[in-house]
């Protein structure tokens, strides 16, 4: 362990690997809250009742994580905005097909069988179904830590997986050989339908974030 | 065509009896096939950053510099001669069009540092496909430093 100790507690964290039980749980708690958040806002833009099950911190290797969210090569939407003012980061919307039937099949009243097949109007209502939950999630995120983040214009790619998750990879890739992501699953109609909702805040940010949540000594 | 060597992110492998190469799903990131006909010897990198400038300056193959380097030790280390090793490189898309930072243009500056590290190391660029705004899986043929590159809604190319 890379740790800066001082008075037995540590100052800081220098990689994902380094965070510690509390940390995580801490981390895990804010997940809980932000996808919860972000459920609220998805059942109020399909009209349905929205839960999410347990959300789960993950810190992983990048091919582990490629693997974890179903392989490199399948096709996905992705919804990204970036973080900025007190904490630098990204967060992404991963929109699997199942998730993007959900929306688009209670929004639009018609789901799609393939990516192909999204047009003007199902792209601009996934962007915005991506940019309310991203936005209500770093909300929520915004007020439990008391510290203020902007988020830019969200952007939006359908195309392989792993390519799309490579993106915060190498954002912050000379920090860290690992990538943290905190996400859940959301169930809807009795059906679970991933909900991928990944924040990856640089290093520095998430050092940031722990001391002001009071769990990391200043 | 199991017998397909996986290079993952950050990562080398080297064909010594013309196996086939592949790497998945390349976007910012980028493919650098090496090959020395002579010796049949081929290599595929996937690198993610433009330079290594970590502490220690492990993990190798993240880094376009000292990837590219350790690989062309490798080689001549296996009996490759330098001066007959072409490369043909692949990636360095922009998946998002985000405004502002530094994200949206890692794909570029990976690009730049691949083409000046192997303009240092004097090795003939003789084929790339580098830009865009689409990912790409990049097959390399160990046997004949030929290969293929797929994209999601494009046609195959051939290189």
């Amino acid at each position: 362990m890379r740790l800066r100790r001082g008075k037995g507690s540590r100052m800081e964290i220098k990689s994902y690997e380094d965070l510690n039980g509390l940390e995580i749980d801490t981390l895990k708690e804010i997940g809980s809250i932000g996808t919860g958040n972000a459920a609220t806002a998805l059942s109020q833009m399909i009209g349905k009742e929205v839960r999410i099950t347990l959300p789960e911190v993950r810190i992983m290797g990048y091919n582990e994580a490629i693997e974890w969210i179903g392989g490199p090569e399948a096709i996905t939407a992705g919804v990204l905005s970036q973080l900025g003012g007190e904490i630098n980061g990204i967060m992404l919307s991963v929109q699997q097909m199942d998730f993007i039937n959900l929306v688009l099949s209670n929004v639009l009243g018609k789901p799609v069988s393939d990516f192909n097949m999204l047009r003007e109007m199902e792209i601009s209502t996934l962007v915005e179904v991506g940019n309310i939950m991203i936005s209500t999630f770093i909300n929520a995120l915004s007020g439990l830590a008391d510290i203020s983040i902007r988020l830019t214009v969200p952007a939006f790619a359908v195309d392989m997986q792993g390519a799309i998750l490579t993106v915060p990879m190498a954002a912050y890739g000379g920090q860290s050989d690992y990538i943290m992501t905190i996400g859940g699953n959301f169930v809807c109609d009795g059906r679970q339908v991933p909900c991928r909702l990944l924040l990856s805040p640089d290093i520095r940010s998430l050092n940031f974030l722990l001391r002001k949540l009071g769990v990391m000594d200043e | 065509m199991n017998d397909k060597l996986i290079v993952g992110i950050a990562d080398m492998k080297l064909a010594q009896d013309g196996e086939k190469l592949i790497t998945y799903a390349l976007g910012s990131c980028i493919g650098i096939c090496l090959y020395e006909p002579n010796r049949r010897l081929a290599a595929l990198i996937h690198i993610m950053l433009p330079l290594n400038m970590e502490t220690g300056r492990k993990n190798t193959f993240k880094y376009a510099d000292t990837g590219i380097r350790a690989t062309l030790r490798e080689m001549e280390m296996k009996g490759a001669c330098r001066a007959a090793i072409t490369a043909k490189i692949a990636g360095g898309a922009r998946m998002f069009e985000v405004s502002g930072g530094s994200l949206g243009n890692i794909g570029q500056r990976n690009g730049e540092s691949v083409r000046q590290i192997l303009k240092m190391e004097k090795i003939r660029l003789a084929w790339e496909d580098v830009g865009g705004t689409v990912a790409r899986t990049m097959e390399f043929d160990g046997a004949t430093g030929n290969g293929t590159i797929r994209s999601y809604g494009y046609p195959e190319i051939k290189f």
